[in-house]
């Protein structure tokens, strides 16, 4: 049956516009502009999905996207809210939280022994025996829940955007319309956040009781001061006016001088017996779809009025031709309003001082009982059934203040308007206006938009013009019924739908102790759902006033923060920027095969091979380098320009070696200690002038070393200036025992070991490109490490492996650079240290210039020694050629002591054996000393400390 | 040392120099035009020396008569760019002019090699600027030839409004090995407006 209106209603549909989605298989027709709910409805179906813990049949309640009744699962995303998510042709959705069927859940029996589940029951309950919950807790959360995650969905594209405004006004209606437009007219640059499709607020679909707003909406669409996010959700306020925006798959973030606040407020429901069955609404909801989406919402209605509001929603299901059999007013002597004569002109029947005391029906409504109020939520026991399909509800409103209470507001209580209050002053930048404020009369709002508009351009500078009134009517009064709460003897009368809490939930757990609303909240869960309490927050308050014999503005209300909808992870990832770096030759490496591996934000080659044959590899490019030539790419290290007359000075106090007395043309070993003593880096300096250092650093510790130095150079204030050229520079090593055969002829240096000696630092070009050139030995081999304009990278490269094509070059990869050094004893920061190890413990006394007088860190390691080594870093053989070979971090082991573990270990394809670096107490550290090793499966390992290095002692093959 | 020069992006530009697309949005890679630095207490001494004209106030870009852009990032460090016509030969001399034993407290950077020069036009470049950069970029808010050192897609970066006739565009300088991560993101924020990769010629179509 189609409930689609016939006139012109529906301000968001296009009628010439077809849409056909399914919803549980069915076909479903909508038109553009329609909500899968609003479809739905337009086809008279109403159970949208089951409840969180009972099963019960839910349909929509605000058509506002403010409640968990419509969430349905799509077939990649759960909990999605069907008054917010458009129709579009070949949707697919489904209902939520069923076995079985959506009409036919089976697990719906549970509502039968709902009594049985009083809130806390599986605290009680499911945690005994000790263990029990582990048993119990998956058949829980199995039965309670709401949409599933598809874990095979692909990821979605989702970004963010910064937005700058002078003012952001949240909220559509009438307030925010008349503060957008007031602020834009004194020249402030506005972004007005609305979460409707149109903004306009109530204006699109309430009735109101005097005043106008027209042309409001066309005024702010046309102006070019005002950026309008429609269909855009505020999620949270954050210092600074700093505002989260969501709005589709973008995730806004908008920095505003000025917040004008104008959210409005959520229509209450009321609480009777079975008030969750499908069909039952707040009276905006049947506006909203009459109104809005063309939809009769009903054939024949009831409705519940305890203020102006309902008289206009009956009116309106009047003239939309629903048969409205009986307003009912909750007030015994309410003075008529300005709808009241229009109702009675309808020959509506008007029952007054009643109130709806059960709602009947299985999944949808179907009739209601009617009964005369006896007392503060007591209805007279039996009353008058009336059949209707439709029942809605106008007792009052909560005030939508969210954002406002993010800025440290909490909402008070008016007992005399009965309604929250967001009271206090509100911050230096911020302004509320509209029914957020309590201001329901439409000219109270609209006059406190523009005093809000006003008052944002005057903080700013602007000449606003004078102060715009404000009524001090702001038609407060007679909105709100003071208790619209008739619990029934049978139960089923829901304080909060989302998790299924009943009067009675919330009584038993204040009689349980749980006086104070926070606790009430926490041992409940009431407004812990999806909604978050907006619709069950001030009833929560009132009972437990009630209950506790004290005032609601005692009472109070639970903390609110952000967001206040749902954010998805989605959203709040964006699109994520992982900034990574490629050296000049990678796309050689990546010609040659190279398996590449992430080191810290750069890419290398590993080893250039297939990864199936890795280890095979790794020994093929370690012996390419002992007996050949190999070249790496070395592009990753750390290059700082130390340049100035303090220069010497300056890396005298920053490392530990002495500096001032290095010749030009030389290279030095660098290594910089925290002030705790601590290893955090190591490198070269290269001396190319009296006032020039070129000083390399570790790939990962470079940024650190650089923000290290400006801040000592600060604090010194010497005559040096840092500055930190990595990218600048190619790095390329050529290394083995054909380095210099391979180099020469492309080099416009005498690279004779006289002239150009380990250790050594020269200048001049390779290939045609100026070259910084360091004989360095990380890998123990003859080798030249070549730093040439990275732009200039892949020419160089290209013309060294040209060069050694005839002696065999091979690249080789970090994994072979490694076991290279090993063999020679060199250390990796990071690796053979940690965040405590000072250069004795590490063997590195030799890098410690003992007559400076400072270095950062000097202090430190002096008072460590002192104390005495607490271990030692050893090199190691295994004294079984046939053990495990152990791994990085495997624990050296004495009896129950763990005096040390591995660092570094690999086979030595040169040396035949296994070899490797271990922190062990200092009483193991001499040459000789066995200790056991833990490897996996917890077999003990024999070691024996040997000397470093383990390969060409001497140094004679990196010096040739 | 010129001809061996090769771009830090390696995904060129896929379309024809495009005037259009220029003016409405459009990313041209003039990382193998000509650019140099200095930074240092005598800096903009040294660099007046050089006849250079560098006003007061930094994060300002001073345009010279010789169509050099000097971009003046702090008081005592300056980032030189070449014009749209070149000037090769004028940076290489202030290159070659430069030597730490006679450029007291000046110091040569190796901008070339450190930074990607990228060049970012169009209407919609204010706009596309505001999905990876916390900066407000609009033409009302970031006059032209102003200066923001900020993060762009989580890189250190330089952003020079410097107009082409009356097309807002900026210069934006980041780190030369994040290259091609950059040039990705900029093509994926600029696809919603239609951007495209141009030629640096389909610059000289918006003068």
């Amino acid at each position: 049956m189609t409930m689609r209106l016939a006139n012109g209603a529906g301000s968001l549909i296009d009628r010439e516009k077809p849409v056909a989605f399914t919803f549980e298989g069915q076909t479903i027709e909508g038109l553009e502009g329609d909500t899968v709910a609003s479809a739905l409805l337009a086809n008279d179906i109403w159970t949208l999905s089951r409840s969180f813990k009972y099963h019960r049949p839910r349909g929509p309640l605000t058509m506002a996207g403010h409640d968990a009744n419509t969430l349905v699962q799509l077939p990649d995303e759960p909990n999605v809210l069907a008054d917010r998510l458009p129709i579009a042709s070949g949707l697919t959705v489904k209902g939520q939280n069923y076995a079985g069927s959506l009409a036919r859940d089976r697990r719906s029996l549970i509502g039968t022994v709902g009594g049985f589940l009083p809130v806390g029951f599986y605290y009680r309950s499911f945690y005994k025996p000790r263990g029990a919950w582990k048993v119990w807790e998956p058949i829980v959360r199995d039965f309670a829940g709401l949409g599933r995650v598809n874990v095979d969905s692909r990821h979605g594209y989702y970004d963010k955007q910064y937005l700058f405004a002078d003012l952001a006004v949240v909220g559509g209606g009438p307030a925010g319309l008349s503060a957008t437009l007031e602020a834009s007219r004194a020249g402030l640059e506005v972004i007005l956040i609305d979460e409707m499709p149109a903004i306009g607020g109530a204006l699109n679909f309430a009735r109101f009781v005097n005043g106008h707003a027209d042309g409001l909406a066309d005024a702010v669409g046309s102006d070019p001061n005002i950026q309008v996010l429609s269909g855009a959700t505020c999620t949270g306020w954050f210092a600074d006016n700093w505002l989260a925006v969501v709005r589709g798959n973008r995730f806004y973030k908008l920095r505003a001088k000025q917040v004008a606040v104008a959210t409005g407020a959520i229509e209450q429901p009321m609480v009777f017996r079975n008030n969750d069955l499908p069909g039952v609404v707040v009276g905006s909801a049947a506006q909203r779809l009459i109104r809005l989406y063309g939809v009769k919402p009903g054939t024949r209605a009831v409705v519940v009025a305890a203020n102006a509001d309902g008289y206009g929603v009956a009116l309106d299901l009047h003239d939309a031709g629903v048969d409205v059999a009986a307003l009912v007013d909750l007030r015994h002597d309410a003075s008529p309003c300005h709808f009241s004569d229009q109702v009675r002109d309808a020959g509506i029947r008007v029952v007054a001082g009643h109130a709806v005391s059960e709602a009947h029906g299985r999944d949808r409504v179907t009739g209601v009982t009617v009964a005369a109020i006896v007392g503060e939520g007591d209805c007279a026991p039996s009353g008058e059934r009336i059949d209707c399909d439709l029942l809605c509800v106008s007792v009052g409103y909560a005030p939508a203040a969210g954002l406002i209470c993010h800025t440290g507001i909490k909402l008070g209580y008016d007992g005399d308007t009965h309604m929250f209050t967001a009271g206090g002053t509100l911050r230096d930048g911020l302004m509320a206006s509209g029914s957020v404020t309590g201001a329901h009369a439409l000219e109270a709002a609209l006059a406190q938009g523009r005093r809000a508009g006003w008052a944002a351009a005057k903080a700013l500078g602007a000449n606003p013009g004078a102060e715009p009134a404000v009524p001090n009517d702001l038609g407060n009064r007679g909105v709100n019924h003071p208790w619209p709460i008739f619990p029934h003897p049978k139960g089923r009368d829901f304080i909060d739908f989302d998790e299924d809490l009943t009067v009675r939930d919330i009584k038993n757990a204040i009689a349980d102790g749980y006086s104070e609303i926070e606790l009430v909240k926490r041992f409940s869960t009431v407004g812990m759902g999806p909604s978050q309490g907006r619709h069950s927050a001030l009833n929560t308050a009132r009972l437990t006033a009630k209950a506790t014999g004290r005032d609601v503005a005692k009472v109070g209300t639970t903390t609110v923060r952000p967001p206040l909808l749902p954010e998805k992870f989605a959203a709040l990832a964006g699109r994520a920027f992982t900034p990574e770096r490629l050296t000049p030759m990678h796309y050689r490496h990546k010609d040659l095969g190279a398996t590449m591996m992430v080191a810290g934000s750069w890419w290398r080659p590993a080893f250039y091979g297939d990864p199936a044959s890795r280890e095979e590899t790794i020994r093929e490019e370690a012996l390419a380098v002992r007996n050949g030539v190999g070249l790496i790419d070395v592009s990753t290290l750390g290059g700082l320009e130390v340049r100035g007359p303090d220069a010497a000075e300056f890396l005298n106090r920053v490392y530990t070696f002495a500096y001032t007395k290095q010749p030009v043309g030389r290279s030095r070993y660098v290594l910089m200690t925290d002030r705790t003593g601590a290893i955090v880096d190591d490198g070269v300096a290269c001396r190319l002038h009296d006032n020039h250092f070129y000083v390399t650093a570790t790939t990962g510790g470079v940024d650190a070393v650089y923000r290290q130095m400006l801040w000592w150079n600060a604090q010194w204030r010497l005559d040096v200036d840092v500055a930190n050229v990595t990218a600048a520079y190619a790095g390329i090593n050529i290394a083995g025992p054909y380095a210099r055969a391979v180099l020469a002829p492309l080099c416009d240096l005498d690279l004779g070991a006289e002239a150009f000696p380990y250790m050594g630092v020269r200048t001049g070009t390779v290939a045609g490109v100026p070259a910084r050139l360091l004989r360095v030995g990380f890998v123990g081999e003859l080798g030249y490490e070549i730093h040439v304009p990275s732009s200039c990278g892949e020419v160089v490269w290209d013309a060294l492996m040209a060069a050694g094509a005839e002696h065999g070059i091979r690249p080789f990869g970090v994994e072979a650079q490694r076991l290279l050094r090993l063999e020679k004893g060199h250390i990796i920061v990071g690796q053979d240290s940690d965040g405590l190890t000072h250069p004795y413990e590490a063997g590195m006394a030799w890098a410690i210039g003992r007559k400076k007088p400072f270095f950062v860190g000097g202090r430190s390691i002096e008072i460590q020694m002192k104390r005495g080594l607490a271990r030692k870093l050893v090199g190691f053989t295994l004294v079984d050629p046939n053990a495990p070979i152990p791994e990085e971090c495997h624990l050296v082991v004495r009896g129950k002591e763990i005096p040390g573990r591995v660092t570094s270990c690999s086979y030595s394809p040169t040396l035949e054996k296994v070899i490797g670096l271990a922190y062990v107490a200092p009483d193991q550290a001499e040459i000789g000393s066995e200790f056991d090793i833990k490897v996996d499966g917890g077999r003990l390992v024999k070691a024996v400390v040997v000397p470093l290095p383990f390969y060409d002692p001497d140094n004679q093959r990196q010096a040739m | 040392m010129t001809a061996m020069r090769k771009s830090f992006v390696h995904q060129p530009p896929s379309v024809e120099a495009d005037a259009t697309a220029a003016a409405r949005m459009g990313l041209a890679d003039l990382s193998l035009r000509p650019r140099t630095g200095f930074k240092g207490p005598g800096t903009m001494a040294w660099l007046a020396g050089q006849g250079l004209v560098v006003g007061e106030a930094a994060n300002i870009a001073y345009p010279q008569s010789s169509g050099l852009l000097v971009a003046k990032l702090a008081p005592t460090e300056a980032l030189i760019l070449g014009g749209i016509d070149g000037n090769e030969a004028t940076i290489d001399t202030l290159d070659r002019t430069w030597s730490i034993d006679t450029a007291a407290g000046c110091y040569a950077l190796p901008r070339r090699d450190t930074h990607v020069w990228l060049r970012v036009t169009g209407s919609a470049a204010p706009v596309m600027f505001s999905k990876i950069c916390a900066v407000d970029l609009r033409a009302a808010k970031f006059a032209n030839h102003t200066i923001a050192q900020t993060s762009v897609a989580r890189l250190n970066a330089i952003v020079v409004r410097d107009d082409l006739g009356a097309t807002p565009a900026f210069h934006l300088l980041a780190d030369s090995a994040s290259a091609d991560y950059l040039w990705r993101c900029l093509i994926d924020a600029m696809a919603e407006f239609d951007g495209a990769p141009i030629d640096e010629n389909a610059l000289h179509r918006l003068l």
